[in-house]
Order: C-alpha cells, then structure tokens, then sequence
C-alpha cells in the first residue's frame, strides 16, 4: 500500500468496522504473551519435579526408584527456578514493548510471587528439620502448592482471566485433598492434576487468544 | 438514494490512520507502546508510520514521547483521552450509517 492509497477511506461502513475489528484482534494477540510460555514450563516442573517426588518418597515411606534422599528436591527447585525464569523473560519481553499502568501492574505481580515464595522458605527452613522427612516434604510441598493456588486465583482477580482463576482454584482443592490423604500421594496427586492443570489452562487460554 | 452521510472524522477517515487509531485503541488508556512495536504489529515503514502519527499527534488524538530504557532511547505512542472519544464517535457514526443503510433497503 503507498502513501496514496493511506489516504483513501475504506469502501464503505461495514469495510471500515471489519478493519477495526481486525486490527484490534491482531494487536491484542501481538501483544498478550503467549499463555502457553507461561504456563507450560511450571505444568512440566510440577509434573516432573513432583513425580520425582513421589517416586522416592511414596505413600508410606515406599520407595518406587531409588536415589538420593536430596535429588527430588534439587530436581524440583531445578525447574521452578528455570519456569521462573522462562516466565521472567517473557514478562519483561512484554514491558519493553509496552509501557505504563499495564506493565506495573506485571511486574508488582512477579514480584509478589518472589516476595511470599522467598518468605515461605526463610521461614521453613528453620522449622522443617524439627519435623520427620515425610512430614517436612508435605509441610513443603503443601505450603508451596497453597501459595501457587492463591497467586494464580489473584492474578485472575487481577486480569480478570477466568481460566486463570479457576486454575488457582483447582491447584487449591487438589491441595487440600492431597494433605489430607498424605505424604507420598500429595506428591502424585499434585504432579498430575496441578502440573496437568498447568498444562490444561495453558493449552485452553492459547486457543481463546483472539486470531 | 443519495442521503447525506453524517460527517466521519476526516483525520481517522483514511485507511492508514484507522488502522493506527484501532490498534492504539486496544492499550489501556495510560498505556504506551514503543514504535517499533506499533510498526510491527501495523507493517508500515517507519517513515509511514511517522507520516501518519505526525497527523493523528496534529489533531490531538495522540501523544508521541521520547525517552530512554536504560540507555536506549525509545519513542513511545498512545492514545490521548481526545482520541479515544474520536475513534468512539467514528464507531459509532459508522454504526448509525450501517443501519441507516439497513434500514433504507427495508424500506425499498
């Protein structure tokens, strides 16, 4: 198109409404990242990450594959932080692009991940040693899953993203079922149905993203 | 069957520039999104581009600002509040005009 044609309206109303439409869909797409950058890589850190889990530390102190009591944890630790940064990136590929009320709004949300997870820890481990493995994994992994819950719920307040929310909802319940059936389960419980929710809500907000 | 078209903003009446107005219209409104952003999204040369939000700057429907993240100078674009009332006013009129059309034909 030249510069010619730029000043030419559209042909006519309905012409002109279909070319804001399509302009409005292709913006909003280009510039909301992408659900499954940040979903995904937390869906297969769960997964793996608390698969490991369980199957060192299973149901009733079985062990299904032997390894070091510290690999679970350090494999874990391992993908979250690589999820983190992974989601870290695109965050910030996202405030580069634009800037104001939006990316503040982003970047205070990250950092309250941050804030709670790193607050949780401090005070964990002072206290999980006092306590018998299984019940220190659980006391972990429990208070881990809970917080990741109530962060995906607010950030669904937040954006008002329902896919979001019910996300959170879903990894709170799933929670609370596996504290309460026990250490070894919540491990397996929370690899399938929180790391696979993960992977869910992801697929199903990147088929809702506007084409 | 030449009934008078109510008057469509002659600044955001050119192809172009509707097309800029949308997508600016999308960001929330103290949102600014970095020009090369916008061409890319757009697929106008920068020259164009300039062209066109010098017009729409003009009218007072946008504000171009230059400044610096980190060291990298930036020009970043948004839609003033007067431009976002212009783009609904235009909707709207293009609205009025499709029924108006709908309408007539019903008649016919």
């Amino acid at each position: 198109m030249d510069a010619r044609d730029d000043e030419l309206p559209p042909a006519d109303p309905a012409e002109s409404l279909r070319l804001i439409a399509r302009e409005r869909a292709t913006t909003a797409r280009r510039l909301t990242p992408d659900p499954r950058l940040l979903l995904w890589p937390w869906g297969l850190a769960w997964l793996i990450g608390f698969g490991v889990f369980f199957l060192r530390f299973g149901p009733d102190e079985r062990v299904y594959v032997d390894m070091p009591d510290y690999l679970p944890l350090t494999v874990l630790l391992g993908l979250i932080t690589l999820a983190g940064i992974t989601t870290g990136f695109v965050g910030a590929r996202a405030s580069r692009q634009v800037s104001g009320p939006s990316s503040r709004q982003g970047a205070m949300y990250g950092f309250t991940w941050s804030v709670a997870f790193i607050g949780m820890a401090v005070l964990f481990s002072r206290i999980s040693d006092l306590l018998p493995v299984p019940d220190a994994n659980l006391l972990w992994a429990g208070a881990m899953v809970a917080l990741t819950g109530a962060l995906h719920m607010a950030g669904g307040a937040l954006w008002n993203d329902r896919v979001l929310y019910v996300l959170g909802l879903s990894i709170s319940v799933v929670n609370v079922v596996g504290v309460i059936i026990g250490p070894g389960w919540h491990a397996l419980i929370v690899a399938v149905f929180g790391g696979g929710g993960m992977l869910v809500a992801g697929l199903i907000s990147w088929l809702r993203m506007p084409r | 069957m030449s009934a008078d078209l109510p008057e469509l903003d002659p600044v955001i009446h050119a192809q172009a520039r509707l097309r800029v107005v949308s997508a600016l219209s999308t960001l929330r409104e103290a949102d600014r999104i970095a020009f090369p952003r916008l061409q890319d999204i757009l697929r106008m040369t920068a020259g164009n581009l300039s062209v066109h939000l010098r017009k729409l700057e003009d009218a007072g429907y946008v504000e171009v600002t230059k400044t610096h993240q980190g060291r990298t100078p930036t020009t970043l674009v948004r839609l003033t509040g007067r431009g976002r009332v212009a783009f609904e006013d235009y909707t709207a009129a293009l609205h009025a005009l499709l029924n108006g059309t709908a309408n007539l034909q019903e008649e016919l």
